[in-house]
């Protein structure tokens, strides 16, 4: 089976050369791995080729080695097998993508707090006036889990992007917009929102669709929701997926 | 007539040389040109929950590559490379001291756990017990450098998570290694396909062969054992995140023992290098007892889904299910002291 290996080698190595030249490594691991995987893949891709120009002749010995599966054993190897070339398959054929709405509602939206550097309130409240326009998803996710006073976000104006993400307890009239946050690679991603109260919201946007949202937060108009501080745009725009769509 | 004996032969072994080179270096470029050019072909309107688990499924698999690759390359260094009295040689005969010193290999080999399934092998194949190989295995994602470093910088270095982490892969690693050299027959520990490569006699190629030629043929037999369990773990990992709820998991982090099998549970699915786990887990720390988040850090760089998958390439399922146990029940121990001491 030493095809396997090789193959599965090659379809692994080449689509990390791939992911890292056209800059979409970061959809799978975090930015300060990029190095060190680009540099490891590119030893491997050596290795790989050089195990191309080895004779052939040197297999035979292993192979007579090799114990011959029956029975369950052997539908096991070949759904292995299948299994096997199935996801090699998929890493080199189908594009690569986000995480989607499906993780954010299976992790639950700001379960965890997350992000070594989260915004604090005090930092917040320090903060000159035009810093808030920057502050993402992650910033504010953070500090609504601190406080829920509405006197806290006067005067803070928000604009954030994310993609859409139903609120559970009023879909009609709630979404998150919200990001994943990773700290390792996407597996480890926690799905972070701010509530955006917006009635009948689906009758212009889809879950998954990324938006640009400015407004100001207040008292949740909602009386269904659980979040009592959501963020009332004044407006709400359709965008591209930003090239960097984790946030850190 | 001699001379062209050797001149067919030579001629013999360069042929499938050439040819072997040109289709690879061909399969190589065949396979850069899909990957390009299939995302112009537009998106692919999968189902959420089956892009997601090819997502995850490709993050743990990239994730993991470049230790994998590490794993095999430093497995390479230690078999062809490293004379066989090195090691051994500094190595004390007493089995207890034996055992301790191997679990600090790991500060000099500073791989994370997937790497270490080929280095383990290599390990085994120069001339270590299986009991210490295991040994080595299991202490050496938690007591290098880089695991030491980062679980530091993420809970401080005088923490309780700190210290139960790194006495309690030390303990464990060893703990475990005394168990296993307690079996008679230790080549029993091993599938049939790998106990038969290390009874293996020395290659009759291998003395035709020079280092090179042997470090890449071990690269080319390393990678076609590791890289299927890589794919196939990764594929099983990715699956068991799509379909387990995080929520199950979260709502039990308060109770003190509930909240350690949350942990492991945790750690078993998720898969993450032990080098970068403590600040996955870190978000945790405020929600799950101190305990816990310990079990996450001494458990999960032992036993998971996708270490499961490749320690399966070389162990027996039986060894793998009292390894599994004997770990589970170890970690616990040390969570709930630490629970009841922090």
């Amino acid at each position: 089976m030493r095809w396997q290996g090789t193959a599965l080698c090659v379809a692994a190595l080449v689509s990390t050369v791939w992911l890292a030249a056209t800059n979409q490594l970061i959809l799978y691991i975090h930015p300060r791995y990029i190095v060190f995987t680009v540099i490891m893949a590119a030893l491997g891709l050596v290795l790989v080729v050089a195990s191309f120009r080895q004779s052939p002749a040197n297999d035979h010995d292993h192979d007579h080695d090799q114990l011959s599966p029956r029975g369950y054993r052997s539908v096991i190897t070949i759904t292995g097998t299948v299994l096997t070339l199935v996801v090699a398959v998929a890493l080199v054929v189908v594009p690569p993508a986000t995480l989607t709405t499906a993780t954010a509602e299976q992790r639950v939206i700001n379960s965890t707090q997350v992000g070594a550097g989260t915004r604090t309130v005090d930092s917040a409240a320090s903060a000159p006036a035009g810093a808030f326009a920057r502050f993402t998803v992650l910033d504010w996710s953070s500090l609504l889990r601190q406080t829920t006073d509405a006197g806290f976000y006067r005067d803070k104006a928000a604009n954030v992007v994310g993609f859409i993400t139903k609120d559970t307890d009023d879909p009609q009239n709630v979404f998150y917009v919200s990001r994943f946050v990773i700290t390792c690679c996407a597996v480890d991603a926690q799905p972070v929102g701010v509530p955006v109260y917006l009635p009948n919201w689906r009758d212009r946007f889809a879950a998954d669709q990324w938006v640009k949202v400015s407004g100001s937060f207040e008292t949740n108009p909602s009386t269904k929701s659980q979040q009592s501080i959501a963020l009332v745009p004044s407006a709400t725009t359709k965008v591209d997926q930003p090239s960097e769509p984790y946030l850190y | 007539m001699g001379i062209r004996v050797v001149e067919r032969e030579r001629r013999g072994i360069r042929a499938p040389t050439i040819v072997g080179l040109s289709v690879g270096i061909a399969g190589i470029v065949a396979i850069f040109l899909v990957r390009a050019l299939t995302p112009a072909l537009g998106p692919w309107s999968l189902p959420n929950r089956v892009q997601d688990l090819l997502t995850l499924s490709i993050s743990v698999i990239i994730e993991s590559l470049p230790f994998v690759i590490l794993g095999i390359m430093l497995s390479i260094l230690v078999q062809v490379w490293v004379p066989d009295r090195w090691i051994m040689r500094i190595l004390p005969r007493n089995a207890f001291l034996r055992r301790a010193m191997i679990s600090f290999l790991g500060i000099f080999l500073p791989v994370c756990e997937c790497g270490n399934v080929p280095l383990a092998r290599g390990l085994i194949v120069k001339g270590f017990t299986v009991s210490e190989s295991m040994t080595f295995l299991l202490a050496a994602p938690i007591v290098n450098p880089i695991t030491i470093l980062t679980t530091g910088q993420a809970f401080g270095f005088d923490s309780w998570v700190f210290v139960a982490r790194l006495m309690g892969g030390f303990v464990i690693a060893n703990v475990i290694g005394w168990l296993f050299s307690k079996h008679p027959d230790q080549d029993t520990l091993l599938t049939d396909s790998f106990a038969a490569e290390c009874r293996l006699p020395d290659d009759p190629h291998e003395h035709e062969q020079s280092r090179w030629q042997k470090s890449v043929e071990l690269f080319t037999r390393e990678s076609a054992v590791i890289m299927p369990a890589l794919f196939i773990g990764s594929l099983i990992a990715g699956l068991v995140q799509v379909a387990v709820p995080r929520s199950v998991l979260l709502s039990l982090g308060s109770n003190p023992l509930w909240s350690i099998l949350a942990m492991m549970a945790l750690a078993f699915v998720i898969s993450v290098c032990s080098n970068v786990d403590s600040f996955f887990i870190l978000p945790f720390a405020s929600t799950f007892m101190p305990g816990s988040i310990a079990v996450f850090l001494v458990f999960g760089p032992i036993i998971d889904i996708k270490m499961l998958t490749l320690m399966r390439t070389t162990f027996r399922a039986k060894v793998l299910v009292q390894l599994t146990v004997v770990v589970g029940l170890l970690s616990a121990l040390i969570g709930l002291v630490v629970n009841y001491l922090a």
